[in-house]
């Protein structure tokens, strides 16, 4: 872990270890992809477990999970609501490319470079724009009907 | 004459069409286990078919979610009458934990008229068997 | 000359709705991509609306094979936010019930396989050696699948001695079966030769995909979160990770077969390791603040829930990525350069859990525009019949 701090010097904004076999690091979104890759050649991360996105307020928080042979390396990047653009980790592991997907369905986020922008998980006739995971996105249940029922 | 033939034909063998409409499996898993040597639904003359156009029975299991409901609503058109439709489970009653959620319409009934409801979480092979029975009986 | 074929949700074989659209040229698939979405069902959304036990019932239904995964994985980040430990004898008994899922998920797949080579009365057998450990299920926690025997800090049902035996006989009859599958995977000349090379995933692609659990064990990958990432009774237990090396359906079979023998013998362990004590420690109604990586080796892979909490009686945000989709982009790789008759068996062989997909192909023939709707059962039969006239390959390397 001494060797990471060393190595990502001046670009890493936190890192901590709340537990063993965790590590929370927190970078600026403009240095994701060189980080990715930092980590993908040189500390052998080439498993993405997930990327998770949290609606936290004024910004988005994105975390990528990354998990090793002895650490769990949780990689957390923040944009703001008002431009929620970040890159694509795509050309570095290809196998990341569904959970941007997700990524960008539930929270609107933009993945700025990703091969395929289609919709993962919600339905063909969903109105767009309409992201669900967002705190502020509520939902109107239509009124159930009950066969039989009388009125 | 002939319309009880017929009658008595569709109650002796009906065939069987398993539709999952977005559910956990976990009553999917419990109709293919009926359908085993332990629970034996066969015995009923019950054949487990592949296409809508054969079947006489829809077995409807998962709280419908929206990108299903078109594709129920089809298949439902699909099947030749006389049909009926079992549904299974408590999903398929009225959603069971997925009440409330935005992608889920909250059981069968909402879009398609059901003869028989099988409860459970997830409903027990036997209990599957015993309202394939009841139905049977109604026909 | 490529067309396209559809392949919705409705299925005659198993299981849950996804749709596949797959570009073919004669009979060999070029291009294949996925739709998923029919069973999203926004439980994410409604987690955060529920409190903490709440949630545990609400985990175990994200999935009916493997509910037990997700609520163990769910209780365990929970567990960790709230600072308690539950007693060794809660814990022995949770992760004496996650084998035996482990178990009657393997089965469960193995009849499927059966089921989609055409060897249906390996299907039956093997389904009902899985109802002994229904039975043994049932007997622990009362309901065959949703066994909600998890709380936070412990479980909620004890073990006696008469369950204990049961536990200890059952287990040694499906041992001796299960040896003899292994039997049959391995050397009966037709189920072998319709499963190898079928789907071949070379180990660099595993890695640059992401696939895990048994379609990465298959490929020679042997990362396993028991042993990377060992909670509690994990690290006192002895097993193996089960690695095979031949990258197809045929490895991704035995890799399912020998993890079904190990589990066995930890079960055997932790029956008779049980220690005395009390099954559950109080839990405080709200945890700290603060968010939690939890990892759990589930049938087909790794599952991994992320908690956060804010102090409140309700999570924050609980995301939950369960290990099916992790190797879906590595099913889209397989079937590549496959053949259509070998669809059943690659999807299959990925155990497809929270999209388990049963698929009526409908064939589009791009001059004439006119549809046919081939059912599932056409294409197995299809697929049985064509490699009932191939060449038995008997100079396989084993890995046995």
């Amino acid at each position: 872990m001494e060797n990471l701090k060393s190595k990502l010097q001046g670009r890493i904004l936190e890192l901590t270890n709340p537990d063993k076999r965790r590590i929370f690091l927190r970078v600026a979104p403009v240095e994701l992809l060189n980080t990715v890759r930092l980590l993908h050649d040189e500390y052998g991360f080439w498993f993405v477990s997930t990327i998770s996105g949290l609606d936290a307020g004024d910004d988005f928080e994105i975390l990528y999970h990354f998990a090793g042979k002895e650490t769990v390396l949780n990689l957390r990047v923040s944009v703001p609501k008002t431009d929620p653009r970040i890159d694509s980790i795509t050309p570095v592991i290809p196998g990341a490319i569904l959970y941007e997907r997700e990524l960008q369905d539930m929270f609107g986020v933009v993945v700025d470079g990703i091969p395929d922008p289609r919709p993962l998980l919600l339905s063909d006739d969903w109105p767009a724009g309409q992201h669900p995971l967002r705190k502020d996105w509520t939902f109107n249940r239509p009124p159930e009907v009950i066969p039989g029922a009388k009125s | 004459m002939l319309a009880d033939i017929v009658r008595w034909s569709r109650k002796k063998s009906p065939w069987i069409l398993h539709l999952n409409s977005g559910g956990c499996n976990a009553c999917d898993i419990e109709i293919i286990a009926a359908l085993t040597p332990r629970f034996d639904l066969e015995r009923f003359g019950v054949l487990l078919e592949s296409t809508p156009r054969h079947a006489d029975i829809i077995i409807a299991s998962g709280p419908v979610t929206r990108q299903m409901k078109d594709r129920f609503l089809r298949i439902y058109e699909q099947v030749p009458s006389p049909k009926f439709v079992l549904a299974v489970g408590a999903c398929a009653l009225a959603g069971c934990v997925y009440r409330g959620a935005y992608n889920v319409l909250g059981g069968i009934d909402q879009i398609v008229p059901v003869d028989m409801y099988v409860p459970g979480c997830p409903a027990r092979p036997d209990a599957i068997i015993d309202g394939v029975v009841k139905l049977l009986a109604k026909v | 000359m490529k067309f396209q074929i559809p392949i919705g949700p409705q299925h005659p074989a198993l299981k849950e709705p996804l749709g596949l659209k797959m570009t073919i040229e004669g009979e060999v698939i070029r291009d294949a991509d996925i739709r998923l979405g029919y069973n999203h069902r926004g439980i994410e959304k409604v987690a955060e609306q529920k409190n903490w036990i709440q949630n545990i019932y609400l985990m175990e239904r994200i999935c009916g094979i493997c509910s037990h995964s997700h609520a163990t994985c769910y209780v365990q980040g929970a567990e960790k936010l709230m600072g308690i430990m539950p007693p060794a004898r809660a814990l022995y008994i949770r992760y004496m019930v996650s084998e035996l899922e482990r178990v009657h998920s393997h089965l469960l797949w193995l009849g499927v396989a059966g089921h989609e080579a055409g060897f249906d009365s390996f299907f039956m057998y093997v389904w009902r050696d899985r109802e002994i450990v229904m039975d043994l299920l049932e007997l622990i926690s009362g309901n065959r699948v949703h066994y909600a025997i998890n709380t936070i800090g412990g479980v909620r049902r004890d073990l006696d001695e008469s369950q204990k035996t049961k536990i200890l006989e059952g287990i040694k009859t499906l041992q001796k079966r299960s040896e003899y599958y292994l039997y049959i995977g391995v050397n009966e000349p037709s189920f072998v030769a319709r499963l190898a090379g079928v789907g071949y995933l070379s180990k660099e692609q595993a890695m640059k995909l992401c696939a895990t659990g048994p379609t990465a064990k298959a490929s020679g990958i042997d990362r396993d979160v028991r042993k990377e990432d060992p909670y509690a009774v994990y690290d006192e237990l002895e097993f193996d990770i089960a690695v095979a090396d031949t990258c197809d359906v045929l490895g991704r079979t035995v890799v399912r077969i020998k993890e079904i023998l190990q589990s066995y013998t930890m079960i055997e362990q932790m029956v008779k390791k049980l220690p005395v004590g009390d099954i559950t420690v109080k839990a405080p109604r709200r945890p700290k603040p603060g968010e939690v990586v939890a990892r759990y080796e589930a049938p087909r892979g790794e599952n991994i829930h992320y908690i956060k909490s804010n102090g409140s009686d309700r999570p924050e945000r609980l995301k939950v990525r369960a290990p099916t989709l992790a190797n879906y982009a590595a099913t889209i790789e397989m079937l590549k350069s496959g053949f259509i008759a070998d669809i059943p068996l690659i999807f299959a062989a990925i155990d497809p859990c929270i999209c388990c997909a049963e698929r009526s192909v409908v064939l589009v023939d791009a001059s004439s525009g006119a549809e046919k709707t081939v059912p599932m059962s056409e294409l197995r039969r299809l697929g049985i019949e064509r490699h009932k006239n191939s060449p038995i390959k008997r100079n396989l390397a084993w890995l046995y």
